[in-house]
């Protein structure tokens, strides 16, 4: 076995199917032809917090927005290998994609709340898009998901307020209650921290480590020491001399920080380069 | 405040709550589906009932007026035909030579004033200048018969000058002045900001900064938009029909009535000659390739400048 | 870059940019660059004084005398009156508003189409495309409706039209029919309008964030919901301004309803009957007009006026008040 493969196989770790949220099988992404990420095996765990940390350039934004297929968007996008989200293969399966979004939910870099909305018209927003319309039902799911991102009590009182009111940091929890409204099974979250404050930013750290007890949270991450701080298992990508990423190591943080398998993961961790 | 005490189980009705979620979100996907189908089909279909009128137009543009384009009709001026000649019609050389005329008195006339009045609205905060850029986006708007209405009544009435290339001009000219200020103004406005701080840095006087760094940056967009102003005064007919006079003579003095490609069209569109009709095809013709170089011209202008500045 | 579009999407320039230092304030000496810069501006606070004064004069006889008629009036009798302007109100009103309506269906799906549904390539060679034909100019269109789009119409589509149920009511009688009508101007004119709306309105619906659609995606919606309940509404402001631009082209169109309206000042509503707008009104009138005709065609102008004004002030405070709604945005 050469060393690529050695690494490769101890990518893996074997869970318990009822405790994986998602299975990522030889996972690639391609671009009109160009690869742009490749050789990613390994399973998300439930309800926890994954991260995917690795320089600029090595996938893993790519990876991640597999993940809720926003690459059907892109054309020449091209995402081989198998996906699974509870025993279906979201792509070869029998979900629809909007489906499968309703179930994966994501939150992006910069907060993005609809500009034309209210608080209230925003948070349920993915309630409306699947034909949901009772009030009382909209009312309650808009509660609960802002209950769940810690924001309830400060717009509780002016909900139906324009969502551009708010902070960047509110903006931002904002749509992570709206992420939440649709109860996701998994939530992926891409740098969700790098446009905010550092209080903006240790305030929505803290929300995802309540979180994780209802969603399992994906995090793309560019700051290690976050990925540190709220993980729970870790994949370290990087980008090879194909100009393509590829999944180096994953394992559970502890073991990522503290002893990695493979010495670029260490480099990494230790800042050598970034 | 820590909002994190309220993450509390999840209860009976939280669950009940989102099963009907689940089982709502599910039940309406597929007529969902459906509708989103149907709606950008609809959509899609809009795209072509648009492009087939203006597919046709050019096609017929094309077919009937590139035969019209000869040599005789660029040199020589407009016949009448009759029994015995029926095809005698002549060429439009008159109507050429007008139109450039009257474009050309109305570029001299209107440039100046639009470009320096454009600068005064992009750097001045007076109340006037207010006053001034809501006139201008009004009149930019306004039916171009009315500045025939107004050149008539000044040029022609008031000032005694009778049916002339420069009333038509003054017409074209109080159309374009409008554009050319708005684009002035954004243009100037587009500067960016740290450029004048430069030159007020360096020590240099407001209005030399105005005149030496500002100007210069912005020239592209000037430049584009009295192309684009020009572009349209070339199609304008409204405004030259009640004063320029006609005619069938080259002529192109400012005092001396004038015909003009647009008046042609519109003369002689309702000709009861077929080969009146078909002559002013290839005028359409001309006009709208000179009214696409221009805008072609404008825009690859405007983008490689764009190109250079980044 | 769009020279229409940027000046209804402009105001966002005018923040904190471009003023480095007031002309007029007194620290500053004024120097013959600021008086240069002030004349011209005077000249052109002239000219348009002068542009809405002039007319209002010339136009005054009729205001002073027939003022009712004028608005009221069916009939236009040259050379010496009655001058009734009222065809030529209904006429402007019906051929317009037809032709926003046809422009603003087709032009919005087109325009969401080229965004939407075009490949990236073609994309902009399309958006050139639509700009050219906005800047294709007016006598052109009148030129096709009148010698190719009218004679097919009378010929094919008229027949067909006048056999449905309530044809009369809507069309009016066949045996006054002959080509030109209220109906083709409209077609016309919406025709003549589109490329407009569409350049404008592809604009503004090519700059809503994208990051707005992959996050409506995100949540699940269709692409249809994400078109009509973000990015249409995102992009309202736009939208309006596009809309306004392009009825303010529909009344304010001269030659190419003088070609194929038909030219009758008959108070009717007919739509394939022939009739004509104040603008083409004036047009085809004014050559042999004396006195007391040109003072009421100078009225008309006046009316003309006071529409374009009122749209474009409309226009203004609609988009005035988007702004600050969205502004708290």
């Amino acid at each position: 076995m050469s060393e690529a493969q050695v690494t490769k196989s101890q990518a893996v770790i074997v869970r318990d199917p009822g405790h994986t949220a998602m299975q990522l099988e030889d996972v690639a992404v391609s671009f009109n032809g160009r690869v742009a990420v490749r050789d990613a095996t390994f399973d998300i765990a439930k309800n926890r917090v994954t991260s995917l940390i690795g320089p600029s350039g090595s996938g893993k934004t790519t990876l991640l927005r597999a993940l809720n297929r926003l690459h059907d968007l892109t054309p020449g996008a091209k995402v081989s290998g198998r996906i699974v989200l509870e025993g279906t293969d979201i792509y070869r399966g029998d979900m629809t994609v909007t489906e499968l979004r309703t179930r994966v939910g994501m939150v992006f870099q910069r907060p993005n709340p609809f500009p034309t909305m209210s608080i209230y018209d925003n948070v349920v927003s993915g309630l409306r898009f699947n034909g949901i319309k009772k009030k009382s039902l909209l009312d309650e799911a808009a509660e609960t998901s802002l209950r769940s991102a810690a924001l309830w009590d400060s717009v509780e009182s002016r909900l139906k307020v324009a969502a551009s009111n708010l902070s960047g940091g509110e903006q931002q929890r904002l749509c992570i209650a709206r992420a939440l409204a649709m109860d996701p099974e998994v939530l992926l979250m891409d740098e969700p921290t790098s446009a905010l404050d550092p209080i903006a930013t240790l305030k929505i750290e803290e929300l995802m480590t309540t979180l994780k007890e209802r969603v399992t949270i994906i995090i793309v991450t560019h700051n290690m020491q976050q990925a540190a701080r709220i993980s729970d298992d870790c994949a370290f990508l990087l980008m090879g001399e194909d100009r393509a990423g590829e999944l180096i190591e994953f394992d559970t943080t502890e073991k990522i920080f503290n002893n990695p398998n493979d010495p670029r993961t260490l480099d990494y961790t230790l800042g050598r380069f970034g | 405040m820590n909002d994190l005490t309220q993450l509390e189980e999840p209860t009976e009705i939280d669950q009940s709550m989102r099963e009907e979620i689940r089982r709502v979100s599910h039940a309406t996907r597929a007529r969902r589906l459906l509708i989103s189908r149907v709606m950008t089909t609809l959509c899609a279909l809009t795209l072509a009932v648009t492009a087939v009128p203006l597919v046709l137009l050019l096609f017929q543009l094309i077919k009937r007026g590139a035969p019209e384009l000869t040599w005789t009709f660029f040199t020589k001026v407009p016949e009448t035909p009759s029994l015995i000649a029926p095809n005698a019609t002549g060429g439009l050389s008159n109507a050429i030579l007008g139109s450039i005329a009257l474009n050309i008195y109305a570029a001299i006339l209107a440039i100046p004033v639009g470009v320096l009045v454009g600068v005064y609205l992009a750097e001045s905060l007076s109340k006037f200048a207010s006053a001034l850029r809501i006139i201008a986006q009004t009149m930019a708007g306004a039916p171009s018969i009315l500045m025939g209405l107004f050149a008539f009544s000044f040029v022609l009435q008031d000032l005694h000058v009778g049916f002339s290339a420069i009333a038509g001009s003054f017409a074209l000219a109080v159309l374009m002045l409008p554009v050319i200020i708005i684009a002035t103004e954004i243009a100037v406005l587009n500067v960016p900001n740290t450029l004048r701080e430069a030159g007020l840095a360096l020590g240099a006087k407001p209005h030399k900064v105005s005149m030496r760094v500002v100007i210069p940056s912005a020239l592209t967009g000037i430049v584009t938009g009295c192309i684009l102003a020009i572009s349209r005064a070339i199609g304008e007919t409204a405004p030259v029909l009640l004063v320029i006079g006609g005619g069938y003579l080259n002529t192109w003095k400012p005092l001396s009535p004038v015909s003009a490609l647009p008046l042609s069209i519109y003369e002689n569109a309702k000709s009861e000659w077929p080969s009146q009709r078909a002559q002013v095809w290839g005028a359409a013709l001309l006009l709208v390739i000179f009214v696409f170089i221009l805008s072609l011209t404008a825009r690859i202008w405007a983008s490689r400048k764009q190109k250079v500045s980044n | 870059m769009s020279l229409i579009g940027e000046s209804i999407v402009d105001s966002e320039l005018r923040g904190d940019k471009g003023v480095v230092e007031e002309f007029g304030s007194s620290t500053t000496s004024r120097s013959w660059y600021h008086y240069l810069l002030l004349a011209a501006c005077v000249l052109f606070a002239a000219v348009s004084v002068g542009f809405v004064g002039s007319i209002i004069e010339k136009s005054g006889p009729t205001w002073l005398h027939h003022p009712a008629t004028l608005i009221t009036g069916g009939g236009w009798q040259s050379p010496n009156g009655p001058f009734g302007g009222l065809a030529m109100i209904i006429g402007t009103l019906e051929t317009s508003l037809i032709a926003l309506v046809i422009a603003v269906v087709i032009g919005l799906g087109t325009a969401i189409s080229i965004v939407f549904f075009i490949p990236r390539r073609l994309r902009n060679i399309v958006a050139t495309f639509v700009e050219l034909l906005a800047a294709v100019p007016s006598i052109v269109y009148g030129l096709w409706g009148f010698l190719v789009l009218a004679p097919w119409m009378y010929s094919t589509v008229d027949p067909w039209l006048n056999s449905w149920p309530f044809a009369r009511e809507i069309w009016g009688d066949p045996s006054q029919q002959y080509g030109p009508s209220l109906f083709l101007a409209a077609i016309v004119l919406g025709v003549m309008i589109l490329p407009t709306f569409v350049a404008i309105s592809r604009e503004v619906i090519a700059v809503v964030p994208n990051d707005l659609i992959e996050a409506s995606l995100s949540l699940g919606a269709t692409r249809w919901q994400v078109i009509r309940k973000v990015v249409l509404p995102t992009s309202r402001i736009g939208l309006f301004g596009a809309t306004f631009l392009a009825l303010a082209r529909a009344t304010g169109e001269t030659v190419a309803v003088a070609l194929i309206a038909g030219g009758v000042a008959k108070v009717q509503f007919h739509l394939l009957n022939p009739g004509t707008s104040i603008a083409s009104w004036i047009a085809t009138e004014f050559g042999e007009a004396q006195g007391n005709e040109i003072s009421a065609l100078m009225a008309l102008g006046v009316l003309l006026m006071l529409l374009s004004f009122s749209l474009s002030l409309v226009s203004r405070w609609l988009v005035g008040r988007q702004r600050k709604l969205l502004a708290k945005v």
